[in-house]
């Protein structure tokens, strides 16, 4: 029995019910474990992960657990635990997992530091957290950490500034930055989650509102596709000048956020950045706007503003919506606090898109693994030899065959000389 | 007015009757529906005996029409109803016929070629109206296939102005269009005073192909004024619901981009009325990366529109900053000529509504406005200040002025209608009342059915126990008349 930082015994038969039908549509991720099974590729190794407590992360655990790694868990983020997920990983296959929905903030940095604290071999980082506190507060542990993972683009993003500055003390796999992760996971899997959590809070109807979409990165895209397709009128705001291109292009009327405050209905951030909607943004809002982030952070949405300037809060007034009421009568509707709202209002990435992820993470580990020693600190790519294994992986399981190049057609596109 | 057999037709080049009817016979494979009643009718030839005159857009698909008009045994004389939107080939092969050659033609007298004066248009329809005879005289047709209703008009306003027994003088006429029509019924009073009401007396009726002719059609029954049944086809189903959405949808911009080759994507279209036509018009700019914006002034279209995610806004509003500007209400003055001077260097201007009458061309000279023919059916209006625009097709339907109207198959729906309905009102005229009627709704579903095979569609027929649960016959109708699928 592993430590128990919170769940109840008593969810662990309803976990494992979730953990099974995750499994469903997790091909890649089972056919990795029976491999790690034979070859325990993680043997002796202790791997510490901060990812978000769901039915699909369980799965990576046993993946991980499979191929020989001792495994601690905490959360990434404390709105996201599935606390029936950690009752059945801990109760049932004795993981240590750190993690409570809900945990206030000073129990969700204790969970970090406790899973911290056993001393990891390899990182697994969602937001760069793990990574981030090895380098300032838990210099002590660094040189036992062979290297790490990082699942998302706003933890790519601190990880490259860290390597930048020569501040990175081990190698981390961007496995977010692969080519069938970008699409899966953000486009895909954020676009459909993001919409799923904004219908489950609010049952706003979309066709005909305007939703205005910042940021027109992969996740972006898929939020934009998936809202026009329900019949909303989309704005996207953008501060780079190619993909604010792509969105014009696509057909989506593009503005700066202070002119797309006033027209939308429904706000959702996913850029990575912060304070993307601020109080001159609120000032221009229409009566009972919805307000969704799906970046990865709960900066994007300055609610923090809004809890210290408005006249009033109604917490809650359904599950995830905090109804905020400004001066001059004005309200505002604030989904999952600002925070992820496609994993706090709604199940996150279904699993298919998580699959595809934790299949890259799991390989990403086996390769950091056997390359121990041999890699100079800094942020790798994804191999491209795991990468088009793991679409491989997906096509197989999804039925789809695809075509081969003959040596003929290999010359062609491998030779210089070959023109016309 | 009677020419020797074999030249009483004008086209534009008779020697492009072989590529014509090759397009023909590439076209009849596309209309399954057309071809499958020249089949079910071979030896009823429920047209023997009918004359019609037929004023609809001389294209390679009205070619397959009226090449099942006659093997359905009716004889045929042809107008374009528009000046632009005739396919000089599909007439030359009509005229000349399956069977003919272009020194020896044995066709279908069609009077049409692409890029009519407008008295040539009406010449045109005079001619398609005036059935010669052997003595030197004429008679009329004894049924009219009408398209925007202008044949109809000719023989109603001819009728009416004998009745009177004088012809509004055509100084007075507020178009260019009114004032030559007026004029050739002022000379043709002179020639004959009972020409019009002689004819009309013949018509059995009208099967009316559009919107706008069906509008007029309703008027002259509500005011008593109908001289003869007619038979609203453009209320089909199988016509409005596909002619105008989906045929729409895949010429709007083909001859948007046969016309200017702009990069659509990324560029802001306005939409002008959100009916069928505007419906297919917005789904194909939008499907092109457009940003749509749609006009309307009926709030369940403008209320459609905005649940599509369009845009709604008005003219005001958009006039300044969009690229694209495309009428489709069946309105008039829709876009003026000081709104167009008000729009970007560049903007493009077009119609796809019936007349020429939602955009105000001839207001731009009249404003100081100077044209520069960029290519037939394209040019551009040069401001006093400099800037310029492009209007295509001088506001005249763009989908046939700038590309080739729309496809067979989706032609093949209507003219099935068109079809069926002359042979409604012809073998059971005395079911009609001077009124505008309907196809019901088993016809409607018998084009549908003439469809789906090509298509590969599978139907699912309904077990007894099912039509009895939804009170329907097995074999339809499947929805009352209401329904608005």
């Amino acid at each position: 029995m592993g430590h128990v930082g919170t769940a109840e015994e008593s969810l662990s038969d309803q976990g494992l019910l979730r953990l099974v039908w995750a499994q469903r549509a997790m091909p890649a991720l089972a056919h990795i474990s029976e491999r790690f099974e034979r070859t325990r590729p993680l043997a002796g190794l202790r791997i510490v992960a901060a990812l978000h407590v769901t039915a699909e992360t369980a799965n990576l655990m046993l993946v991980l657990r499979a191929g020989g790694a001792d495994l601690h868990l905490a959360a990434a983020n404390p709105l996201s635990t599935q606390d029936d997920v950690v009752a059945v990983l801990a109760h049932r296959y004795g993981i240590d997992v750190q993690a409570r929905r809900g945990a206030d903030r000073a129990t969700y940095d204790q969970h970090l530091e406790r899973a911290l604290a056993t001393g990891p071999h390899l990182v697994l980082d969602d937001g760069c957290d793990l990574v981030g506190r090895l380098h300032t507060t838990h210099l002590d542990l660094l040189p036992a950490v062979q290297g790490g993972c990082e699942q998302t683009t706003t933890g790519v993003l601190r990880l490259r500034a860290m390597s930048a500055e020569s501040a990175l003390r081990f190698p981390v796999v961007a496995v977010n930055d692969s080519g069938i992760q970008q699409s899966f996971a953000n486009r895909h899997g954020t676009g459909q989650s993001t919409v799923d959590a904004i219908l489950r809070s609010t049952n706003v109807l979309l066709a005909g509102r305007t939703v205005v979409v910042a940021g027109f990165g992969n996740c972006g895209k898929g939020v934009a596709d998936r809202a026009r397709g329900l019949g909303a009128s989309v704005i996207v705001t953008e501060v780079d000048p190619t993909r604010a291109l792509e969105a014009a292009m696509a057909g989506f009327q593009v503005l700066p956020m202070c002119d797309a405050a006033a027209e939308g209905d429904v706000f959702v951030t996913v850029t990575g950045s912060r304070g993307v909607l601020a109080e001159r943004h609120f000032a221009v809002m229409k009566d009972n706007a919805i307000l969704a982030n799906s970046g990865h952070f709960d900066l994007e949405i300055d609610v923090a503003w809004l809890r210290a300037h408005c006249v009033d809060v109604h917490p809650e007034i359904r599950p995830h919506v905090d109804e905020y009421l400004l001066a001059g009568g004005r309200r505002l509707l604030v989904l999952a606090e600002g925070r992820l709202v496609n994993l706090a209002a709604a199940e996150g990435h279904p699993p298919a898109v998580m699959d595809v992820s934790y299949a890259g993470q799991a390989l990403c580990v086996e390769w950091l693994a056997a390359n121990a020693g041999t890699l100079a600190p800094g942020v790798y790519d994804v191999p491209t030899e795991i990468d088009d294994g793991l679409a491989m992986l997906q096509l197989d399981a999804m039925g789809v065959r695809i075509d081969t190049l003959d040596t003929a057609q290999e010359a062609y596109l491998t030779s210089w000389r070959n023109g016309g | 007015m009677t020419q020797p057999i074999g030249t009483d037709y004008k086209v534009a080049d008779v020697s492009l009757a072989a590529f014509g009817r090759k397009e023909i016979q590439l076209a009849e494979h596309e209309m399954p529906g057309l071809m499958s009643i020249r089949e079910e009718y071979a030896d009823a030839q429920p047209l023997s005996g009918a004359r019609i005159t037929g004023s609809l857009h001389m294209t390679v698909q009205t070619a397959v029409l009226i090449e099942t008009l006659t093997s359905l045994g009716a004889e045929v004389r042809w107008a374009s109803c528009n000046i632009f939107s005739t396919q000089d080939h599909a007439a030359a092969a009509v005229a000349v016929g399956p069977e003919g050659t272009p020194e020896n033609p044995s066709g279908v007298p069609v009077f049409a070629w692409k890029g009519e004066t407008l008295p040539e248009y009406w010449w045109c329809t005079r001619q398609a109206l005036l059935w010669p005879e052997a003595d030197g005289g004429h008679t009329g047709p004894n049924m009219i296939l009408d398209d925007g209703g202008d044949a109809t008009m000719l023989v109603h306003r001819g009728a009416s102005y004998e009745k009177a027994g004088v012809v509004p003088n055509p100084d007075t006429a507020d178009s260019e269009e009114f004032e030559v029509f007026l004029t050739l019924l002022t000379e043709s009073l002179a020639e004959d005073w009972q020409r019009w009401t002689n004819i009309a007396a013949g018509i059995k009726g009208v099967t009316e192909e559009t919107t706008t002719g069906v509008l007029r059609l309703y008027e002259l029954a509500k005011t008593g004024d109908l001289l003869f049944p007619a038979i609203n086809v453009n209320d089909s189903v199988t016509k409005s619901k596909f002619d105008n959405l989906y045929g729409c949808r895949h010429s709007l911009i083909d001859g948007i981009n046969r016309a200017t080759d702009v990069m659509i994507g990324g560029k802001v279209a306005v939409v002008f009325g959100y009916g069928d036509v505007g419906k297919g018009c917005a789904e194909s700019l939008r499907g092109q990366g457009a940003r749509v914006i749609v006009t309307e002034i009926d709030p369940i279209c403008a209320l459609q529109a905005a649940m599509e995610g369009y845009q709604v806004s008005t003219l005001e509003d958009v006039v300044e900053t969009a690229d694209i500007f495309i009428t489709s209400t069946g309105n008039k003055d829709i876009i003026m000529a000081a709104d167009m001077a008000r729009m970007k260097q560049g903007a493009i201007v077009g119609n796809i509504g019936h007349f020429d009458n939602e955009i105000d061309i001839a207001g731009l000279p009249r404003g100081g406005a100077e044209r520069i023919k960029v290519k037939p059916q394209v040019d551009e209006w040069v401001f006093p200040d400099g800037h310029s625009i492009i209007v295509l097709s001088e506001g005249r339907l763009l989908n046939l002025g700038n590309a080739t109207g729309h496809p067979s198959f989706v032609m093949s729906n209507s003219f099935s209608n068109q079809t069926i309905a002359q042979i409604e009102l012809f073998t059971k005229n005395d079911e009609y009342k001077k009124q505008v009627y309907v196809l019901s709704k088993q016809l409607d579903e018998k084009v549908a059915r003439m469809h789906l095979d090509a298509l590969g569609v599978k139907l699912t027929t309904l077990t007894k126990e099912q039509a009895a649960y939804i009170g329907v016959d097995v074999a339809g109708p499947y929805k009352s008349d209401h329904y608005r699928y």
